[in-house]
């Protein structure tokens, strides 16, 4: 992988898959007629009897994904985030998190990766809803290797785990010996100045805006909250601590997601500093465009980032 | 793998009312249940678990045991009084049933329970949960069954009818779903809330080989299902004629007793009425 190309983080998924059926992981894919959304192809050319496709039909999806593991099998749900956690979400909290079942729920084209098709496709409260469901494990990995990385350790994890994808392509974040853990923050930039913690499709707008920033002598750290469900407190309350000045990007609702989460950590550990929390504005659906224009209007792109660290650093 | 009692219909007639008999005793230790919808289901809970079911209780993990889903997480009191009468639980744990932190709380929970396959509660779950266990061993190439009983009026969750077309779809011979009819609900009948009817059809048109049959007649249910044909590539659907309340002559029949509990002179007599 080189910096300039960009991947199809879809694609890196549906690769893990195939390895780790080679591996001898007894897979079993569902989708909702999610075939295309989830650029399976390549697995179930290879792999016909191991994808089950229940229709459009999300409560069906879960629920035979929960069967299927109950049968023995690593089962995965790939259809897209918004209709898998709130039409399905009954299925989700009994089926997968209360039984415990040995389900990998995919969430793709979270976020208001759906621009234009408005509100009903937009996926911006995934992650607080699942944050209220006990045991599920909360991903959202931020370039191909991270993404291999997640979906290696969730096929070998025995539980209940939600991944929230993107559609985009995403240029490689990460050096070839990045190791994903869970529970461990993802330091991709160290700085002194501020911290930028973003979550999934942000993470790549939060590199180019440390970079940006870096020409007007400001050294900003950047960290891939990859891992939100388990989270990384002590990492991300040290680099608070150090850098005094902190900003979360997140393609959600501030409701609940990671700026919440960071809000909690300061509450908690009694850390002062100079906080915005960047997304979806509290209490509004996203607005609805293509999606370029809406990250610019939400400040959760590359020059929202690097507007909104000028004015924390330079303008106090 | 085979049944560990295989009892004759008329043995277990005997069972049901020891379940029943417990299932008062429970209710009315625990001062509260659903007793009307476990009572309803007690002769199919004791078809199931002293005749059709190919499972070892020591062996509750094993990947070829028939699976069973009480759909129906609220009759969940006589699943615990089959599990105690066939001496896979201990009488005295049903004391603990509804008390703080009890392996036997009021909806099933498989990590307390090795017999519970699946946490039900929430109507309309069962199914589909099912639908996946019956494909997974049609993908696997193995024999076991998947039984799921449902509640007549949880049939009003559309997530049945997903579940239901796609067991057709798959062609899940292997799975058997058992519909406690008994025509009453939390509030009144199922027809006076949002009718049901004519389900024979409404099965028989998803696809199912759907058979008709007496859930209180433990000859008529067996009957039923030891003649099923699970290699016809359709899913089995078994409109089971219960009565809510059945055996406890002022509870059969009655909406009011889904969730009430005998008190006074009332258990006594119910009791007396079991015996």
């Amino acid at each position: 992988m080189t910096e300039s190309q960009t991947y199809d983080l879809r694609s890196v998924m549906v690769n893990t898959f195939i390895r780790a059926v080679e591996k001898g992981v007894n897979l079993a894919v569902v989708v909702s007629d999610s075939t295309s959304t989830s650029k399976i192809g390549p697995f179930q050319e290879k792999y016909p009897h191991r994808v089950v496709n229940v229709g459009i039909a999300e409560q069906n999806l879960v629920g035979v994904a929960a069967g299927l593991s109950l049968g023995g099998f690593v089962s995965v749900t790939a259809n897209a985030a918004c209709f898998l956690v709130a039409r399905a979400n009954e299925q989700v909290k009994n089926d997968v998190c209360y039984s415990n079942t040995n389900v990998k729920l995919v969430g793709l084209n979270a976020g208001v990766c759906y621009g234009p098709l408005a509100s009903t496709h937009h996926a911006i409260d995934d992650v607080s809803i699942l944050l209220g469901l006990g045991n599920i494990l909360i991903f959202a990995p931020s370039d191909p290797i991270d993404t291999a990385k997640i979906f290696e350790f969730a096929l070998n994890y025995v539980g209940p785990v939600y991944i929230r994808m993107d559609s985009d392509k995403f240029p490689v974040l990460h050096k070839d010996d990045y190791r994903f853990e869970p529970g461990k923050a993802d330091l991709l930039r160290a700085g002194k100045d501020i911290s930028i913690l973003a979550m999934g499709s942000t993470v790549y707008e939060a590199c180019l805006a440390a970079q940006a920033l870096q020409t007007d002598s400001m050294d900003a750290e950047v960290i891939s909250v990859s891992s939100i469900r388990p989270l990384d407190r002590e990492a991300i309350a040290a680099s608070i601590r150090k850098t005094g000045k902190v900003i979360t990007v997140e393609e959600h609702s501030l409701h609940g997601g990671l700026g919440s989460l960071i809000s909690e950590i300061m509450a908690e550990e009694n850390i002062r500093a100079d906080f915005v929390r960047l997304g979806i504005s509290q209490g509004q659906f996203a607005k609805a465009g293509p999606r370029k224009e809406i990250r610019a209007y939400y400040k959760i792109d590359k020059d929202g980032i690097v507007e909104t660290a000028k004015k924390l650093v330079f303008k106090k | 793998m085979s049944n560990p009692f295989h009892l004759k219909p008329e043995e277990i007639v005997q069972k049901a009312k020891g379940i029943r008999k417990k299932i008062i005793r429970t209710n009315v230790g625990a001062g509260q249940g659903h007793t009307g919808s476990d009572l309803s289901e007690a002769d199919i809970l004791a078809c199931l678990f002293f005749r059709i079911l190919n499972i070892n209780p020591e062996r509750m993990d094993d990947p070829n045991r028939d699976r069973f889903i009480l759909s129906k997480g609220h009759g969940v009191c006589g699943l615990y009084c089959t599990l105690a009468e066939a001496g896979y639980l201990p009488e005295s744990q049903l004391e603990t049933y509804l008390r703080f932190d009890s392996a036997l709380p009021g909806h099933p929970v498989r990590q307390k329970c090795s017999f519970v396959e699946l946490n039900t509660g929430a109507l309309g779950h069962g199914l589909s949960v099912g639908v996946g266990l019956g494909l997974s061993a049609k993908m696997t190439g193995r024999d076991f069954r998947v039984f799921v009983l449902t509640g007549d009026g949880e049939l009003q969750e559309g997530s049945n009818w997903e579940a239901a077309m796609s067991a057709a779809h798959f062609k899940l011979d292997n799975l058997v779903f058992i519909v406690d009819r008994n025509t009453l609900q939390l509030a009144d009948r199922t027809e006076t809330i949002m009718g049901l009817e004519p389900l024979t059809e409404k099965f028989s048109a998803f696809g199912f080989d759907v058979h008709r049959t007496n859930g209180n007649d433990p000859r008529a249910f067996i009957d039923t299902l030891e003649k099923l044909d699970t290699r016809n590539g359709k899913p089995k659907a078994i409109i089971a004629k219960t009565v809510k309340g059945k055996g406890v002559s002022y509870i059969e029949d009655r909406a009011a007793w889904h969730h009430r509990i005998p008190k006074g002179e009332e258990v006594l007599r119910a009791i007396e009425e079991l015996e």
